[in-house]
């Protein structure tokens, strides 16, 4: 539910939200699939470490990985700094473009986390 | 938030192979994740042999550290944990909670706090001033007395804490425990000059975990009883 997805052209780039990454607290570690890995929608794809605890990541869409972000390996606090811009995640093919129609947009998304506060 | 206190389920599991405890893990995991109904939170409670474990971050513990490490006698586990090298074994209270977070707070930064407020607590019962560091877990000054380690995949924890009591703390000389050089390991037996069993600090365990989660307790019918 906090990780989004940005569309470009048929990639998508995806990473956790604000809410995630403070959620988590400071990132020493992203455990990411290989690229070529197949994704399912809702399917574990990775981890992230943070204060001895590893967060399982779940995948918004099916598709296939095309890039993992290399610059997490040495600079894990970038999911926490930039969690939007240079902390993405991966990068899929978008196989069932429907898919994206059943994701929350960004007002809705903040919507659900007001939810989530009470 | 939830008027009603939440409710935590007590399992003793005594002396367990830890490959067995990890079984039952996922049991109860499993439980939360595919039943309609709402499972209840359990509390595993247990006692391992000799183990070295390891988390997500495998890369520094190649097979050579591990026969290395098991050339000692100990068993040797790769999770899928947060944190680093740690070892369980005899006189180490260890604790698996299996909770839905969406029971208490969605956060796994506030849930470990929590814990670790719990571990402080519980020392304060014994007299002994424990606090947290920059390093994940629960210290009597550059001594560590209780590790952290978790696991979380849609917001059910998973692994959790090890508590030395009359642990023998030499298993620990051979790593660097949690891979932070320069600190040290101690117990509430080292701390007290005392041999302090399990029996003495599980249910001062328990007591802190009720009122630092605020919730009440039931037994498992099927736990082992404590010494």
């Amino acid at each position: 539910k906090h990780e989004w997805v940005r569309v470009e052209g048929s990639v998508g780039t995806v990473g956790i939200s604000n809410f995630a990454q403070e959620a988590l607290g400071d990132v020493v570690y992203c455990g990411l699939p290989e690229v070529g890995t197949k994704l399912e929608q809702m399917e574990e794809f990775g981890a992230l470490e943070s204060v001895k605890a590893a967060s399982e990541l779940y995948s918004p869409l099916t598709g296939e990985v095309t890039d993992v972000n290399s610059g997490l390996t040495e600079n894990p606090g970038l999911v926490n700094k930039a969690c939007y811009e240079d902390g993405w995640l991966i990068k899929m093919t978008i196989e069932k473009p429907e898919e994206l129609e059943e994701l929350m947009d960004e007002a809705a998304y903040e919507k659900f986390v007001k939810s989530l506060d009470s | 938030m939830p008027v009603r206190k939440a409710t935590l389920r007590v399992v003793n599991l005594g002396r367990i192979c830890y490959h067995s405890a990890l079984k039952i893990q996922q049991q109860h995991i499993k439980q939360h994740l595919e039943s309609c109904s709402t499972p209840p939170n359990t509390l595993l409670l247990c006692e391992h042999e000799p183990i070295y474990t390891t988390g997500i971050r495998r890369a520094p513990y190649n097979l050579k550290e591990e026969q290395r490490l098991q050339a000692l006698g100990a068993d040797f586990c790769r999770t899928n944990r947060g944190g680093l090298i740690t070892f369980h074994g005899p006189g180490q209270l260890v604790c698996y909670p299996i909770l839905d977070l969406g029971c208490f707070k969605k956060s796994i930064r506030w849930y470990v706090c929590e814990l670790e407020r719990t571990v402080i607590s519980m020392c304060r019962m014994f007299g002994i001033e424990a606090t947290t560091s920059p390093d994940t877990g629960v210290w009597v000054g550059e001594n560590k007395i209780c590790a952290i380690g978790i696991h979380c995949g849609r917001y059910i924890t998973s692994h959790g804490l090890a508590l030395n009591c009359n642990t023998d703390l030499t298993w620990f000389q051979h790593i660097v425990p949690c891979g932070i050089v320069g600190k040290g390991v101690t117990s509430l037996s080292q701390e007290l000059g005392r041999d302090v069993t399990l029996g003495e600090a599980t249910p001062k365990l328990l007591e802190a975990f009720t009122e630092q989660f605020n919730c009440t307790l039931t037994y498992d019918l099927n736990s082992v009883e404590t010494q």
